[in-house]
């Protein structure tokens, strides 16, 4: 029972840090930005680089641009990818879209970089990007004459144009600005501008009483919950209250619900990026430059945000508001597990598998991520925990790598649209490159001499390159004889 | 007798768009036969991006939104 009830602690005070400290300055933008550009940029305005005739030199970038602004659940990566399989550009942007897609869209990013910081929201960023269009490209390689003689549809779906509202290009800048003065981290930012104490005695004792039900361990990883945590946590839940009152008929037209869920979610993000200290004589309200950026920011959306249409900013609400609906429960129930399980699993076995950035260690993280199958973004929260446990970097961008990619839906997803032969063949590069990702970048965090990853890279794609060359010549050679 | 498909895999605005137009129909007292498209062939047998789509008489009238009751019920010529 004892043993129960630690576990359930753990989930628990887990499920708290992560509402109270990291959900905030760059989830709930990021679902806002997620919304406009499912609602405000018209699918064309991309996809029409993507149609049949379109060069590999622009039908490949397309292919990412789209995956990382037009695609943020499956309800668009699906039909877009039989799409532009099927009607547009072939296989290889096709796979190009796919691979990029989970992890270049605006959710994965901010999240992956809240949690474990810029630099590897990056590293996974370019290298997904890389890699995306090299299986592409490898891909296209190795089925050229399928896609030869693959079906001749009319490409008329590819054929239209649009391009975005100035209004839409203004609102999606300036919530990218609230997304970046929250979460980056230079001192301009976290400068404190002025300090205001109200007189609020409990503020010490709440404290208190919050480090006891949620244990600070910065040995762990467990950092504990701070009034300012518990004060946000309250304000998230009265969005989630006022918003599905008010946004859940957003299309019909607005109510008294929808400003109140508008206001409040303006206000939190105003309170978490200030600083709240609790003192002796009250609790201590610090205005940092972040606050101030942030209310620019926000001022900002609020002036574009007038001049969209009502349609376009009533679907821009809504799809943001599903996003939240869709997401938002699997992230709890996620984080809340991925609590539980840190307290069974010993960091000395984390170690001993990857805690070093060896071949070995990289090909177990990447079989993990394929055999693992976790709900969108929840990937994030369970990589944290790997690193708390002392997995190395480089195994962990991997993984990172491996799970969002490959999963046994994604899997069925791909053979049902291209076939059995060119999935197993997708996966097996995946599995691949994503070992290799991870050893350059495990080599890169180590320090190793930028030349050596060089010389690493380039062998690694000669060697791709010569195996290739022998596939297509042990293919050809029986047309001939 | 109006035909009216929905276009979908399943997802929440699926869903959604379901009631919306079922609600739409009623509305417009328009005698409408409802079905589902969730078969992935199917539903990119008409053209169209992202779902959810609505087809009404084997015409896709939208995709990728989720259109106004007023909307819909012009469509159905209601």
């Amino acid at each position: 029972m004892d043993t129960f009830l630690h576990l359930m602690n753990g989930g628990a005070g887990n499920l708290a840090t992560y509402l109270a400290a990291h959900v905030l300055l760059c989830l709930l933008p990021a679902f806002f930005i997620a919304g406009g550009m499912a609602a405000l940029i018209p699918k064309a305005s991309i996809t029409r680089w993507l149609g049949r005739t379109a060069h590999y030199r622009v039908s490949y970038p397309a292919a990412a641009a789209a995956g990382s602004l037009l695609a943020v659940c499956s309800c668009t990566i699906v039909p877009l990818f039989a799409g532009i399989y099927k009607k547009g550009a072939g296989l290889g942007p096709a796979i190009t879209f796919l691979f990029f897609a989970p992890a270049g869209n605006v959710l994965a990013l901010a999240y992956t970089g809240s949690i474990l910081g810029a630099e590897f929201a990056f590293a996974r960023f370019l290298l997904c990007l890389l890699f995306g269009i090299g299986i592409g490209m490898l891909m296209a390689m190795l089925f050229w004459r399928d896609d030869a003689t693959h079906d001749q549809q009319t490409d008329a779906l590819f054929a239209e144009q649009a391009s975005i509202g100035r209004g839409a290009t203004g609102v999606l800048l300036s919530l990218v600005a609230v997304l970046i003065a929250g979460t980056l981290k230079v001192s301009l930012l976290t400068a404190t501008v002025g300090a205001v104490t109200l007189p609020l005695p409990w503020a010490e004792a709440w404290q208190a009483t919050l480090f006891q039900w949620v244990p600070f361990n910065v040995a762990r990883g467990e950092e504990g919950v701070s009034v300012q945590g518990s004060l946000l946590i309250l304000l998230l839940l009265l969005i989630g209250l006022s918003a599905w009152k008010g946004l859940e008929n957003i299309v019909e037209g607005a109510n008294r619900w929808t400003w109140i869920a508008l206001g409040l979610t303006a206000a939190t993000l105003l309170i978490a990026a200030m600083r709240l200290t609790p003192r002796v004589d009250g609790l201590e309200f610090a205005v940092t430059g972040r606050a101030l950026a942030v209310g620019l920011a926000l001022w900002a959306v609020l002036h574009h945000a007038r001049r969209l249409d009502a349609d376009a900013w009533r679907a821009w609400l809504w799809e943001s508001w599903r996003f939240v609906k869709q997401i938002f429960a699997l992230l709890v129930v996620g984080v809340f597990v991925v609590g539980v399980i840190r307290q069974l699993i010993q960091p000395e076995w984390i170690q001993n598998l990857a805690g070093r950035n060896t071949l070995l260690a990289n090909a177990v993280a990447v079989g993990f991520g394929v055999f693992m199958y976790f709900p969108t973004l929840v990937e994030v929260p369970v990589a944290r925990m790997f690193l708390d446990l002392g997995m190395h970097r480089g195994p962990l961008l991997a993984y990172l790598m491996a799970d969002p990619e490959l999963s046994l839906q994604s899997i069925l997803m791909v053979a049902a649209v291209i076939g059995r032969p060119k999935t197993f063949t997708y996966v097996g590069l995946v599995a691949v490159f994503s070992t290799v990702a991870g050893l350059l970048y495990g080599a890169w965090v180590d320090g190793v001499n930028p030349v050596w990853i060089a010389i690493g890279l380039a062998a690694f794609l000669g060697s791709l390159a010569a195996l290739l060359a022998w596939t297509l010549g042990r293919r050809a050679a029986p047309a001939h004889a | 007798m109006k035909t009216v498909k929905i276009l979908g895999s399943g997802c929440a605005n699926c869903k959604k768009l379901e009631a919306v137009a079922r609600e739409a129909a009623t509305s417009a007292g328009v005698e409408a036969e409802f079905v589902k498209v969730t078969d992935m062939k199917a539903i990119m047998a008409y053209d169209l991006l992202s779902t959810p789509g609505l087809v009404i008489d084997e015409k896709l009238v939208s995709s990728g939104r989720i259109p106004t009751q007023a909307e819909i019920r012009q469509w159905m010529g209601g």
